[in-house]
């Protein structure tokens, strides 16, 4: 026996000595071979723009990206600018679909690709008369007067770095870049009870997903219902939000109902299984006891 | 009505005296050593684990559905609509990983007993590959609820094998049933785990039953020297007529363990019901989206940071594989009589180094 682990030994070292790799090497190819599916494949927008070749300014964009609400999302380069991100040759092609930056009157129209109910309403807002149509209500005089550009989707969200839109996003700094903000507060107020509510729920959501608990039904409803309430401030008309506050408490009530219920169950689940604990624990212990007397 | 049933079989088939000539021989006159401790009983709580398991899973299997397009939902359903279903799908997952620690520790108690010696090797060794068969039942059941966290954690353990040159790609390959994880490996870790281990594990155990009926239970508990006849000659049950009882003394301790198994059980499944599930537990698979921390279940991290510890690849699996034949042989190669570990300072030395190595593995792995 001892004969054959050393030959098992030798068998292991010899070829172990012609088979040199090193650390690097194989967390490379552990982590690039075709088993981690098909996202390993590289994307050119990426490693282009990340790269020397790239001039200056546009290198940060895809550290940018990385930490969006769009990363998170898998919203990527391609999504938004078109081209193909796996094909060298015609990864800027028009033929791939290849937009490149939009020009900034086109702007609403780009993001409003994905976000059609927002697009929509924004065409109708006073933001979007002023940008697509140029026409300019009063409160926009003086800005525009001043060489201000009317606001597109980029000025409040941003580009590249875009994160989950808040409430915090009506601001004064902000808003008071073009005109005053006594309007935007009145309707940051309307806002705010129910986006405290939506955040209480997320919060919630959250604890529920800690405790391993599956909350995609209430989060799809959340987010749909969150997407359809903010759409609304897009209009930026307060008397609508304010008409319309009640509709959205209502759904926000039944998905917290909702999640009551289940903090109601893991409740129970608590109780029913700390119950067999304690049962089986006794049991354990009288069995213990007698085993003892008896010995 | 009981009655009838047992006289009806009775005359046709002479059962009572069957029977009860076997409780009388296997339980009431069955002896065991004075020096047993509780540590003798985890070999019947991996029983018992095991027996968990199987009803369990057979219950987990009325609603699951083993398809890629189902099988995450299909858990999800057991977890909040199915009643009781999250009961039993926390006894399976937080019993499996229980099994697995149990037989480690019934593993390493036998070891440091110095039980595994001559004439047990055989028992030893079987033991060894249900403890083998028990990490295999744990790694293919992490696939089966199609989540982030089983994608991806097979994922890694899949390309463990491809470190070994020429057939690594092979073996991995075959139990992908391809490049990816795919439906393919979903069928093949769930035939795998619902009609091939359970046969292979039963095997084992009844093997392993049989060995240590046949040699009888050793009476070493930290150190007490071997009196077994040296070269072995002829065989002779090890019998202990100055013993107490299995029945009911030894029955109980072995009562009481079970009953502290299922209170650790239980209080995981209150305290720390998430303890086995992550977050990416409960997001469904997604082979376009890698999470950001990618690592095998518990039991396989320290061979998985070996082998992107070492260098050289070949090395590290090739390290392992001498482990793993080295610990499954060791009762072979150790052919001193010395049963005391605390005699034998280098093997001592050696186990507290592998098994310090292994927990420091184990935590450097999870953070």
């Amino acid at each position: 026996m001892r004969k054959a682990i050393l030959m098992l030994t030798i068998m292991f070292a010899l070829p172990a000595a012609v088979h040199a790799g090193y650390r690097q090497d194989f967390e490379n190819e552990f982590l690039s071979k075709t088993w981690a599916g098909f996202q390993m494949e590289e994307n050119l927008c990426i490693s282009c723009h990340a790269s020397e070749k790239m001039k200056p300014q546009f290198r940060g964009i895809t550290e940018a990206w990385q930490s969006s609400w769009h990363a998170q999302n898998n919203v990527s380069c391609e999504n938004c600018h078109g081209g193909d991100p796996r094909d060298a040759a015609l990864a800027m092609s028009p033929q791939r679909g290849f937009i490149g930056v939009p020009a900034y009157k086109d702007v609403a129209e780009f993001c409003g690709k994905c976000h059609l109910g927002i697009l929509a309403i924004f065409r109708e807002s006073g933001h979007g008369k002023s940008l697509l149509s140029g026409s300019v209500s009063s409160s926009c005089v003086t800005a525009i007067k001043a060489g201000k550009k009317a606001p597109n989707c980029v000025t409040c969200h941003g580009s590249h770095n875009i994160q989950k839109a808040s409430i915090s996003i009506i601001n004064e700094q902000l808003c008071s870049q073009c005109h005053s903000y006594e309007r935007a507060k009145v309707m940051k107020q309307a806002l705010f009870l129910t986006e405290e509510k939506f955040s209480r729920i997320e919060q919630r959501l959250l604890e529920l997903k800690r405790e391993s608990i599956n909350v995609d039904t209430e989060e799809k409803n959340l987010f749909s219902t969150q997407e359809e309430f903010r759409t609304l401030f897009h209009t930026q008309d307060v008397n609508l939000v304010k008409s319309r506050t009640d509709e959205f408490s209502a759904k926000l009530d039944q998905i917290d109902k909702n999640i009551q219920t289940t903090y109601q169950e893991l409740r129970f689940r608590k109780n029913m299984s700390g119950f067999l604990m304690l049962s089986f624990s006794c049991m354990g212990i009288v069995i213990f006891l007698i085993s003892r007397r008896n010995e | 009505m009981w009655n009838k049933i047992k006289s009806w079989l009775d005359v046709r088939y002479g059962t009572n005296a069957i029977i009860q000539k076997q409780i009388q021989e296997q339980i009431l006159d069955y002896r065991i050593p004075k020096n047993t401790n509780i540590f003798y009983t985890l070999g019947f709580i991996t029983v018992i684990a095991f027996c968990i398991q199987a009803f369990t899973g057979i219950l987990l299997l009325l609603y699951y559905i083993p398809h890629p397009d189902h099988a995450f939902r299909s858990v999800q359903d057991i977890m909040t609509k199915v009643p009781y279903g999250w009961l039993f799908r926390e006894m399976h997952t937080v019993g499996s990983n229980l099994m697995i620690t149990v037989l480690l520790l019934h593993m390493v108690t036998v070891f440091l007993m110095g039980n595994y010696k001559r004439p047990r090797e055989l028992t030893w060794l079987v033991g060894g590959l249900a403890l083998i068969v028990t990490m295999t039942f744990g790694y293919s059941g992490h696939l089966l609820p199609w989540s982030q966290l089983s994608y991806w954690s097979t994922t890694v353990v899949t390309s463990m094998p491809t470190a070994f040159p020429i057939v690594g790609d092979t073996i991995a390959h075959i139990l992908r049933g391809g490049d990816h994880i795919t439906g393919t490996t979903l069928s093949r870790f769930f035939e795998l785990h619902i009609a091939i281990l359970p046969l292979l594990f039963l095997t084992l155990m009844g093997i392993h039953l049989f060995l240590i009926y046949r040699t009888g239970i050793s009476a070493t508990p930290f150190g007490k020297q071997d009196t077994e006849s040296r070269p072995l000659t002829e065989y002779t049950r090890k019998a202990y007529p100055d013993g107490y009882p299995y029945y009911p003394d030894f029955f109980r301790k072995q009562m009481y363990m079970t009953m502290a198994y299922f209170a650790v059980m239980f209080f995981i499944i209150t305290f720390f019901p998430a303890l086995f599930f992550p977050p990416e537990a409960n997001i469904a698979a997604d082979p376009f989206k890698t999470p950001h921390e990618i690592r095998p279940a518990w039991y396989l991290i320290a061979q998985y940071e070996t082998l992107r510890l070492i260098p050289n690849k070949f090395i590290g699996i090739a390290l392992q594989l001498f482990l793993a034949v080295l610990f499954l042989f060791w009762p072979f190669l150790d052919t001193q009589a010395e049963k005391n570990l605390m005699k034998r300072p280098v093997l001592r030395g050696v186990f507290v180094f592998l098994l310090a190595a292994w927990v420091v593995l184990l935590f450097w792995g999870r953070t």
